[in-house]
């Protein structure tokens, strides 16, 4: 009973996640279509898409990895179905005000919504309260669930347990800690700490607002605390994703499942620790911060990611290297997601340099590299998890004719779509604009293959949305 | 419950709108930042007729907007505009005029001509002072807001410089009486240099991450980098009480 409960509330979350992603990546390519000049928005709906697109993506991702985590979680401890349908109740309530306070209340800060861009009179003064209020929503909901699985887990591991320390010393422990549980409960504290510093974000927001200015905010302050939210939250779902990977590639390839050994340990150890501290590396052209924390930011952001994904790429190159693999779409989704992944990250470590990021601050290369580990690095991690969840319980083995043909668009229409932005980017395109005034004139093109590449991959993505939702309703209306 | 969770939310936002108001925090310096200033026709007070951007053009301009029957801010002000830019180090890569115009219909350009005897600035060639028939346009094009007071005759209004680049934007404005450095920023600005510039938290800010002491130009850190410590700490809490009341309970 237990099983099917959890089985069908998955099920709706992927459907959620997948129609959510489908309308998010319309908004994308109108965007890029305005850009291009071939359609005319008035920019204030330019920029609602862009909140909107931007916020809706990062939430439909965060919750496809808690949704998977908390699917995958109850192979080994007993989660709680409670926790993941008031998730999925605030998550629902949250997007609905979210998609009100642009659409209808005009409201168009920016995914970031930086201080003290949401509180200026731009829009109506309702809209305001009623983003905040979503984001609040969405906030509780996944501070519930993200307590929820972290006890679910600490009820059976000890703290020492759950970051694997006893395999530094010991190569087979009396207890040993799977992959899996070191990297949810390694995320879970990142998704736990980014979601703590939004609660003081909105706390801070709300009190200037409520006391019509007599209480104001530092700006500097405001700014470290939305991207410590902001960025910390976009790293660990990533994360999340790649514990999917740790539990699922050796098991669907057919391979020896993956074990904690002291280098896993160490670096994912270290993830935990310094994608706290990563997000400093937002702060560089912000003068006033002390030159110190912007140093902390750039070798906090080469130690977050380096150490772990050393470990996975070596992973899952021990894995697959001459092995017979049995390939199926969720492992092939799974590599090409990985090999996103890295791209991305090479592509973000370059602009974390402080020197680069003089030329690269606020161009399109960081919409283009954090697109890279988005749409062709955690999205396909979710989407893996998603084929493999949705044929995981059909009575007959499920034959997908269209697995090349999906595939093929996808990173066509994903390579195209990227190199737009990347081009665009060492080009000095500044991201963020609505229209390209004439001195940016090559922004234009740029943004035409960027929208023609799309849709392509919306093809592929729509063709994946079919046949998963069917998969899901089924297995949603029977037993 | 889904019901309920829905109902509460519905009434707790419309409560929390109805209760909003704006904050107003005083963001008015950075108003109009990188527009084009309204192109005035402008009558000098040697007698020769050019435009706001024809001025703009030949040097970048600090304008100065006056009335010459005022009795409060514009007399200390310009003098205060004297004597920083007086103060100035010459420096021949940042060239730059002051145009002194009036805001004031009934000013006349004898009335400016009086003005720049009294300020000792006739003969300067770096300063003009004009009067205009569009400083609706203008005024409207900066964001400057003068109020007339029958009462006491005067116009209520901001003590403003605006800094124009040779282009005509708008690049910097100072509200107030402002110091020498505070100039020699705006000179730097028009001249297309970066200048970082940063807001100080005021009175009313009590969070914020460094207390900056503009005398001594140190830094200290604020009760802000609490707020930012908070949420690791907090978590780190959670994870040993969660871990401590799970324990507690199975056993
Ligand atoms: C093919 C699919 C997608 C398209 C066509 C698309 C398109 C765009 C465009 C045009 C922008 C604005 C770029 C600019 O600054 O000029 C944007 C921003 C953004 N996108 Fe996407 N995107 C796609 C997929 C994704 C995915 C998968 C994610 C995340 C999981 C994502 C997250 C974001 C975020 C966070 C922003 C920043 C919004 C802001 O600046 O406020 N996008 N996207």
């Amino acid at each position: 009973m237990e099983n099917i409960r959890l089985k069908k509330i998955t099920a709706i979350w992927i459907i959620a996640v997948l129609l959510l992603f489908v309308a998010a990546i319309t908004l994308g390519i109108i965007m890029r279509l305005n850009q291009a000049d071939v359609m005319h928005l008035n920019p204030a709906k330019f920029y609602e898409d862009m909140t909107v697109h931007g916020l809706t993506m990062i939430g439909i991702w965060f919750v496809a990895g808690m949704a998977a985590l908390n699917f995958i979680m109850e192979r080994y401890v007993k989660t709680s179905y409670s926790a993941n349908l008031i998730a999925l109740i605030f998550t629902v309530i949250g997007v609905v005000m979210l998609w009100i306070s642009a659409f209808v209340g005009q409201f168009h800060a920016g995914w970031t919504f930086l201080y003290p861009l949401p509180l200026r009179p731009l829009w109506d003064s309702w809209a305001i309260a009623l983003f905040l209020f979503s984001i609040a929503v969405l906030g509780v909901g996944w501070l519930i669930w993200t307590i929820s699985l972290m006890a679910a887990l600490l009820r059976k591991y000890s703290i020492s347990q759950v970051f694997a320390w006893q395999h530094l010393s010991n190569k087979n422990p009396e207890v040993e800690t799977p992959p899996f549980v070191l990297i949810s409960m390694i995320s879970l504290i990142g998704v736990l700490t980014s979601l703590l510093a939004a609660v003081v974000l909105l706390i801070l927001l709300f009190a200037e607002f409520y006391t019509h200015g007599s209480f104001t905010n530092d700006p500097l302050l405001m700014k470290n605390l939305t991207y410590y939210f902001g960025h910390t939250i976009a790293n660990e779902m990533l994360y999340l994703g790649l514990a999917v990977i740790y539990e699922l590639f050796a098991e669907i390839s057919g391979r020896p499942k993956w074990k904690t050994t002291w280098y896993v340990t160490i670096a994912w150890n270290l993830t935990l620790f310094f994608v706290l501290g990563a997000f400093l590396h937002h702060m560089y052209m912000d003068f006033v911060q002390p030159e110190s924390l912007q140093l902390i930011g750039q070798f906090a952001s080469y130690l977050a990611s380096l150490p772990s994904a050393a470990v996975t790429v070596f992973s899952i190159i021990v894995a697959v290297y001459r092995t017979k693999i049995k390939w199926s779409m969720p492992n092939l989704l799974f590599l090409i997601g990985t090999c996103g992944w890295i791209i991305g990250g090479v592509g973000a470590l370059i602009d974390a340099t402080i020197s680069n990021n003089f030329v690269l601050h606020n161009t399109l290369w960081v919409p283009a590299h954090f697109h890279t580990y988005n749409a062709m690095g955690n999205v396909l991690f979710s989407l893996g998890f998603f084929c493999w969840f949705s044929t995981q319980f059909s009575a007959k083995e499920v034959v997908d004719r269209m697995r090349s043909l999906k595939i093929a668009l996808l990173i066509i229409g994903g390579i195209g779509f990227l190199a737009a932005f990347y081009i665009a980017g060492a080009d000095s395109i500044p991201r963020r604009y609505s229209n390209y005034p004439s001195e940016l004139a090559a922004g234009k093109s740029y943004a035409l293959l960027g929208a023609v590449s799309a849709m392509i991959y919306l093809i592929a993505i729509i063709m994946f949305f079919v046949n998963i939702t069917k998969r899901c309703l089924k297995m949603l209306f029977t037993h | 419950m889904l019901k309920n969770v829905v109902y509460t939310l519905v009434i707790i936002t419309c409560l929390c709108s109805q209760a909003w108001s704006q904050p107003q925090s005083d963001l008015r310096e950075e108003e109009n930042i990188y527009e084009q200033i309204y192109n005035a026709p402008l009558k000098l007070i040697d007698g020769k007729s050019t435009t706001v951007l024809q001025l703009a053009e030949k040097k970048p301009l600090i304008l100065a907007l006056i009335f010459t029957r005022c009795s409060g801010i514009c007399s200390p002000y310009l003098l205060q505009l004297k004597e920083n830019i007086k103060s100035q180090s010459a420096d021949a890569t940042k060239p730059f005029n002051v145009l002194v115009l009036s805001f004031d219909s009934e000013d006349s350009v004898a009335d400016m001509v009086n003005l720049a005897k009294r300020f000792e600035l006739l003969d300067d060639n770096n300063w003009h002072f004009a009067i205009t028939d569009s400083i609706t346009g203008l005024i409207k094009s900066v964001g400057f807001h003068p109020v007339w007071n029958d009462n006491i005759k005067q116009f209520d209004h901001d003590a403003l410089l605006v800094g124009i680049n040779t282009q005509g934007f708008i690049i910097k404005k100072l509200l107030g009486m402002r110091g020498e450095s505070d100039v020699a920023l705006l000179i730097e600005s028009i001249n297309n240099e970066f200048i970082p510039t940063y807001r100080l938290p005021g009175k009313s800010s009590l969070f914020s991450c460094f207390n900056y002491d503009p005398k001594t130009g140190k830094n200290t850190p604020g009760l802000g980098l609490l707020f930012i410590a908070l949420p690791a700490l907090i978590a780190m809490l959670l994870l040993f009480g969660i871990r401590f009341v799970v324990r507690s309970k199975s056993s």
